[in-house]
């Protein structure tokens, strides 16, 4: 198996801590001098990144002379605060430290699989998973808590009573596949964009970087799409069901 | 002469289509199984069909909102939020192509 540097270096610190995890939760490592995998490694490395940067920014941020980074940051919040306002409406407020975490989490694992000696933890199906799993979970707690049980479980049966039979099978499935695309999407999109650099990178180097700089827009896109996603799963769970949100996400 | 050249056309395409077909010896996928050799031909034609479909229909709907553009620019931000979700929609299915054609290589 071939091991990133930062992956080498993690597993000669915590080699056996993380061997020990594996085998209490009954997992078999395959490799049990190197138990943890170069996606897991990244996306702790990912993790690091943010907060290294939450932490150096910290005391950096001021109204009267606003620094670079700061209007970069800036311009990422107003961005994704006016879509969600204009996708959830009024209370968007509520979810932005959950979608922003997401954002940046996502963009800097897509971002990193365009730095020599990096790999993208999205290029796993893992990775985007758990995001979709959190995701998932999170819109459902959202509308239990906002419309209670009993009103948010009525959701799921539709506007008409009679047909309530054939709309929970219906609504269940298409949350369900709400998972499925999320993860597959975002994983998708990011192993192809590396396999067509590395194909291209062996036949012209030229048109790999050609497709390196087309490979950064979809990262940032598919960024953007996961979050935009997220809002209108969210909106359509702590709305009432007829919003035009719902109506348009129906996968 | 047109008529020809068709019926000429579409023999080449059986012949192209029937050579391998009978000419593969019979042990040549033995060594790792028979239905595994036929793999990459599957996947290629199947992401040919899912992406040149999905082709046609990011096309229509980018052709769609363009002329909603040009029509009433003022309903930009609409009209791009509406886009770039049914893109991200269509774009799915070619990708659940892709990643079918994955778990089976």
């Amino acid at each position: 198996m071939h091991q990133l540097w930062f992956t080498r270096w993690l597993n000669a610190l915590f080699a056996r801590p993380a061997d020990a995890l594996l085998r209490l939760l009954h997992v078999a490592p395959a490799h049990p001098a190197a138990p943890i995998p170069n996606h897991v490694a990244m996306e702790i490395l990912a993790a690091l990144i943010i907060a290294l940067f939450a932490v150096w920014i910290r005391p950096r941020l001021s109204v009267d002379k606003p620094g670079a980074w700061q209007h970069i940051l800036e311009l990422l919040w107003t961005g994704i605060e006016s879509q969600a306002e204009e996708v959830i409406g009024h209370d968007a407020q509520r979810f932005l430290g959950f979608l922003m975490t997401l954002a940046v989490l996502i963009l800097v694992g897509n971002l990193m699989g365009l730095i020599p000696g990096l790999a993208a933890p999205t290029a796993q199906i893992t990775v985007p998973l758990g995001c979709a799993l959190v995701t998932f979970v999170y819109y459902h707690m959202q509308g239990i808590r906002r419309q209670g049980w009993l009103s948010y479980g009525k959701t799921f049966l539709g506007p008409i009573p009679l047909l309530a039979f054939l709309m929970l099978p219906i609504e269940l499935i298409s949350h369900l596949a709400r998972i499925l695309s999320l993860s597959v999407r975002l994983f998708a999109n990011m192993f192809a964009g590396d396999m067509i650099i590395q194909i291209m990178m062996a036949l012209f180097p030229l048109a790999g970087v050609v497709f390196m700089t087309f490979h950064f827009f979809i990262a940032l896109l598919q960024a953007y799409i996961f979050v935009l996603l997220a809002m209108i799963y969210l909106a359509g769970a702590v709305e009432s069901h007829h919003g035009p949100a719902e109506e348009a996400a129906v996968a | 002469m047109r008529r020809y050249w068709k019926s000429f056309l579409t023999l080449a395409a059986i012949f192209l289509a029937a050579t391998p077909l009978f000419g593969q010896s019979a042990g040549a996928g033995a060594a790792t199984g028979s239905v595994a050799s036929w793999v990459p031909i599957g996947a290629g034609i199947g992401m040919g069909i899912a992406s040149g479909l999905c082709g046609i229909g990011q096309g229509m709907a980018t052709a769609g909102a363009s002329e909603a553009l040009a029509r009433n620019p003022g309903a930009a931000a609409g009209i791009r939020f509406s886009l770039i979700l049914g893109l991200v929609l269509i774009e799915s299915l070619a990708l659940y192509t892709f990643v079918i054609i994955l778990m089976k290589t």
